[in-house]
């Protein structure tokens, strides 16, 4: 079965529920507190999750401080286990964080256009032909709720156009909220096992966690579910 | 003049981590003769030390130091003025009042005896197995299920915030969240609200009459911001909240917040033991939030805004997110004895309640500080955040050091239980404090005064009839007390922790108004639903009105999203001007006593609650206080996912109930404040027996599965609540208005816009409208295809609108002042 592991920093805040839906799609989940982690932990587990939250306030430039932590006590074992054919994700925070790891295409994550923090629902939208195993399981069009002050994702010059067009940036918004470049949500490597993203299917696991109450009467999961339920098909059919 | 006598180095636990932290290096402390000074003379050091303790209460410290036989020392003193604040031991909801209401004199012996106390222990005993713990915890427990208890605390940062909003507000909610996280054995935060008072965004400068008040507009960005940084860093979502504009909060806001947590039931009793350590985990301690407790005891005046900045204290969210970790680790690991959060008076308070039934040692020089040069006093009562103080068995020290070391946080040996039954505070070898710890907490009773008198109805001889309802209803959106609060909502992270099954907002497009939150609970079958009310309005002319209403209004909302009517506890926060004004607390009075009356029929217990005082404001126009304000905050029992309900419209064709009687009276209403003398000017009556029958039928409806959408008529009443449910975009509401059950004389003023309690109005598909109707509701309308929002009357139309023509108003209202 396959073993996710969760990296606590302090301010780290969306572990319970992001171990909660890692178990729904069938991982097992270990939350670890960043002050037990070395490389040795990433023997016992096939991904590596950065989840939400704030890492050490994020007052310097988000996931700045998480990410010189886990490069310095990860450091190489962290790209050996990716091209072992581990896989890394990292939801909004983590997303962050994992921008500067360089396990994803070069980009930073800056405050949203209109300065605020914005909780709220956006449509998104699949891009491109490198299906990711985290987005095989969904729809071209879907819904999901981000909630951060720095969502907008920033390339240099003309490198956001390659990524949508090369399909690096596999998920955009349908609804330009926080005045992302070319409208990018997420941004992954070229397997698609590495994947980072702003919007939290965490906290679409089921049904009843949508705003609507008439959404989908019936179904039981939510689009989140079969974000992380994709991983888990694809790493156990391997 | 004699102080202590030769000092004793006592034994120490020797735990000291970190080991770099800046620290005292000396003890620093003096001695105040007091033994033989006249009454004037002690109001002046009281004065001069900024104690805040009366003639009364300085001649009874005197009393004990003549009785010890020596002076106190500074630490003593400040120790008890804390202890003995306004803020701390709530002296005037326990003092003895002499009331005159309409001329008839009656005598109040303690209004939280009387009126909450009372009130929640005759519920307690009709009612068994709901509360677990009220008034004894830093939060009161009811049941959720049968392994898990819920908790509620709702605190005020009326004062700092004033002072410096975003500060103030930060450290409002950091401060109740460790509240939760010192309840019980340490209580998981699962969701907050906040509820705030400000004056109107658009006060002109010029009619603030005081030199450095801060703007409303200064006062709303920075206290939303505050809340947001702290909120959302926690990762406790802010699901619940409220806002109220008006000029007599230009000078006083208000900042309310609060914090809800879930606990095992196994691990809610706790007690400190003679041999248990005293360990504080958490931040370091500093010169900031000097004094706090007494400085919230006092009025602000121009000079509060330049002298009493070291009273606000500075924020760190990933302080107290460690510390959280820690806490809650600590507890699952069955390492905690008792818990409670440093808060006002810091050490002296955390250990002196801890230590309350033991006595014991405490030691400074081990406190890792964030700044030299500290004085004894400084470490004993400094307010600076995120410290929480544990009693735990000595054995367990090892254990509770790795854990702290896993989460990133400090911890370090305060103090030791003994039995002495004294507070024995030791610095560098030097005993600086050395008091008994009943006399330190009996602090003498207060005898006020206090009046009222109830202003008289009065009919219109010829009621104001506006010249279009629509138009009335168009100004009463736009009105500061119902637009939309979405830019602010939205700058709260909501839905972090994945339970919020109600969010804030929703409809088809996530946008429309909800009156409660209800979130999952991890591994139980049960949700927890939240509301809150105030109508400070209503305080100014009816304070025991609003009192009842306010219990209908929190309650009502409760039930509209799904809690069992019986399975819901309330918490009362008040706030007011000047006590020492006997009109002022004469309405303070009247509240609470309208508030115990509704809370006793409708048999919701008190769990917890909190005042706050002399929230007025000497200008240059004289003294400003506040309206009498009580925020009624509740939290109910949701038995199953099935029951929650969402408050807009979610079909085509269904029909539009109403549940409740429509009364005479537009007092206090947002409409009275456009348009006077359209109705009767009295405060609208409710009859709390009834309303109670009919949410308990309700609530039969919705385990039915017979309710589509559900919505309270309050602020702005029946019209603004149809356009609110309308505001989902699913569909339009046609309602006829000679259906609706009301007073035979009540005109279309008050049919329309009038705010009587105990209303709602329910969707329900057309096969349940036979049940619907068998419960007790009338049917009044049905939902359209056509996005319109239609009311008539027999006479012809009152009102008739496109709904695109009325959510922008309600929905922007306030996003150009945010």
């Amino acid at each position: 079965m396959p073993h996710a592991i969760l990296i606590k920093f302090p301010g780290t805040n969306c572990d319970v529920e992001t171990s909660r839906a890692l178990e729904a799609a069938g991982f097992t989940a270990e939350v670890l507190p960043v002050a037990l982690v070395t490389p040795e932990v990433l023997d016992r587990a096939q991904m590596v999750v950065f989840s939400g939250g704030f890492s050490y306030g994020d007052y310097v430039m988000s996931g700045r401080i998480a990410q010189l932590i886990t490069k310095n006590k990860l450091g190489e074992r962290l790209k050996e286990f990716i091209a072992k054919g581990g896989y890394a994700l990292g939801i909004c925070n983590g997303f962050q964080i994992l921008t500067q790891l360089d396990l994803l295409p070069h980009a930073s994550l800056i405050h949203n256009t209109s300065g605020r923090f914005i909780c709220r629902w956006v449509p998104l939208k699949k891009n491109g032909s490198k299906v990711s195993p985290f987005l095989k399981a969904l729809p071209d069009d879907f819904e999901l709720p981000v909630a951060h002050a720095e969502g907008r994702v920033v390339t240099d010059d003309g490198e956001a156009e390659k990524y949508v067009k090369s399909g690096l940036a596999p998920l955009l918004y349908g609804e330009n909220f926080n005045g992302s470049t070319k409208a990018i949500a997420a941004l992954q490597d070229e397997t698609g096992r590495v994947f980072g993203l702003m919007p939290h299917p965490e906290r679409f696991l089921t049904r009843g966690q949508h705003y609507d109450p008439d959404w989908k009467t019936g179904e039981q999961w939510g689009w989140g579910y079969h974000f992380f339920k994709g991983a888990f098909d694809t790493m156990t059919a391997a | 003049m004699k102080g202590f006598s030769t000092p004793l180095r006592p034994l120490q636990p020797d735990v000291s981590n970190p080991p770099n932290a800046p620290r005292t290096e000396r003890a620093a402390f003096r001695t105040i003769p007091v033994r033989d000074l006249i009454a004037d003379q002690l109001v002046e050091i009281s004065k001069q030390m900024k104690l805040s303790l009366s003639r009364a209460d300085m001649l009874a410290v005197q009393k004990i130091f003549q009785d010890e036989d020596r002076d106190p020392t500074d630490v003593e003193l400040e120790v008890i003025a804390q202890t003995w604040s306004e803020h701390c031991k709530h002296r005037i909801f326990n003092a003895k009042i002499y009331h005159t209401l309409d001329g008839q004199q009656e005598v109040v012996d303690s209004l939280f005896k009387t009126y909450i106390r009372a009130v929640t222990d005759k519920i307690r005993e009709e009612k068994p197995d709901f509360v677990l713990s009220a008034f004894e915890d830093n939060a009161g427990f009811v049941k959720l299920d049968d392994d898990k208890a819920v908790c509620l605390k709702v605190e005020t940062h009326n004062h700092p915030s004033a002072i410096e909003p975003y500060a103030g507000a930060n450290t409002g909610l950091g401060g109740v969240i460790r509240d939760i996280l010192g309840a019980g054995k340490g209580a998981k935060p699962v969701a907050s609200l906040d509820v705030f008072c400000f004056g109107p965004p658009d006060t002109a400068e010029s009619n603030i009459k005081a030199k450095d008040v801060i703007h409303p507009l200064g006062v709303m960005r920075g206290v939303v911001r505050g809340v947001r940084d702290y909120g959302n860093r926690m990762g406790i979502p802010t699901v619940n909240g409220a806002i109220q504009f008006d000029d007599t909060f230009i000078y006083n806001p208000l900042v309310f917040c609060g914090t809800a947590g879930i606990i095992p039931i196994k691990d809610i009793d706790k007690l400190v033991k003679p041999g248990h350590i005293l360990v504080a985990a958490g931040g370091r301690t500093g010169k900031d939030g000097l004094k706090g407790a007494t400085f919230s005891s006092a009025s602000l005046t121009t000079d509060s805004h330049e002298e009493d900045q070291t009273a606000v204290q500075i924020g760190n969210p990933i302080e107290e997110k460690k510390v959280a970790d820690f806490v809650l680790a600590a507890r699952e690991h069955g390492l905690i004895e008792f818990i409670t959060d440093c808060g006002a008076g810091g050490f002296s308070s955390a250990a002196g309640e801890m230590l309350h039934e033991t006595g014991g040692d405490v030691w400074l020089e081990r406190c890792p500080l964030k700044e030299p040069g500290m004085d004894s006093w400084h470490v004993f009562l400094s307010e600076s955040q995120e410290r929480m103080v544990m009693a735990v068995q000595e054995s367990a020290l090892p254990e509770l050091e790795r854990l702290a070391a896993m989460f990133e946080t400090e911890i370090f040996v305060l103090a030791k239980a003994d039995g002495s039954q004294r507070l024995k505070v030791w610095h560098h070898g030097e005993k600086v404090c050395d008091l008994h710890v009943e006399k330190l907490h009996e602090a003498p009773r207060r005898e006020m005064r206090a009046h009222w008198r109830a202003t008289p109805d009065l009919s219109p001889q010829i009621p104001v009839r506006p010249e279009s309802w629509t138009q009335s209803l168009k100004v009463l959106l736009a009105d500061f007390s119902i637009v939309s609060r979405e830019p602010i909502i939205r700058e709260y992270d909501h839905e972090v922790q994945g339970n919020t099954v109600l969010k804030p907002l929703a409809g088809a497009s996530g946008d429309a108004p909800q009156d409660g939150a209800v979130v999952r609970v991890d591994n139980s079958d049960k949700l927890v639903a939240l509301a809150c009310a105030l109508l400070p309005e209503w305080g100014k002319t009816d304070p025991r009105l609003m009192g009842r209403a306010v219990v209908d209004e929190c309650i009502r909302q409760l039930v509209a999203v799904g809690a069992n009517p019986d399975r819901i506890a309330i918490l009362d926060n008040f706030c007011m001007g000047n006590p020492d004004n006997e009109r002022e607390l004469g309405a303070l009075i009247e509240c609470t006593k309208g508030m115990a009356q509704s809370a006793t029929i409708y048999k919701a217990p008190f769990v917890s609650g909190k005042d706050s005082f002399y929230n007025y404001f000497i200008t240059d126009d004289g003294p400003v206080s506040i309206p009498v304000t009580l925020l009624l905050s509740g939290f109910g029992v949701v038995e199953d996912a099935k029951h929650v309900v969402g408050a807009s419209v979610r079909h085509v064709g269904s029909k539009i109930c109403i549940l409740g009687n429509t009364r005479q009276g537009l007092r206090g209403s947002v409409f009275a404040k456009w348009t006077r003398g359209a109705g009767k000017d009295a405060a609208p009556d409710f009859d709390e027996q009834v309303a109670l029958d009919s949410y308990r039928s309700y609530h039969e409806l919705v385990k039915k599965g017979a309710v589509l959408s559900t919505h309270d008529i309050s602020e702005g009443g029946l019209a603004v609540a149809l356009a609110e449910m309308a505001f989902s975009g699913k569909a339009g509401i046609n309602v006829e208005v000679d259906r609706l059950p009301k007073d035979h004389d009540c005109n279309v003023a008050e049919i329309l816009f009038g705010e009587t309690p105990g209303r709602l109005l329910v969707e329900v598909a057309p096969e349940h409208l036979s049940t619907a109707i068998e419960h007790g509701l009338t049917p009044i309308g049905e939902t359209t295809g056509e996005r319109w929002l239609r009311v008539t009357q027999s006479a012809g139309t009152l009102i008739d609108v496109a709904v695109a023509d009325l959510k922008p108003i309600w929905q922007k209202g306030l996003a150009k002042y945010y």
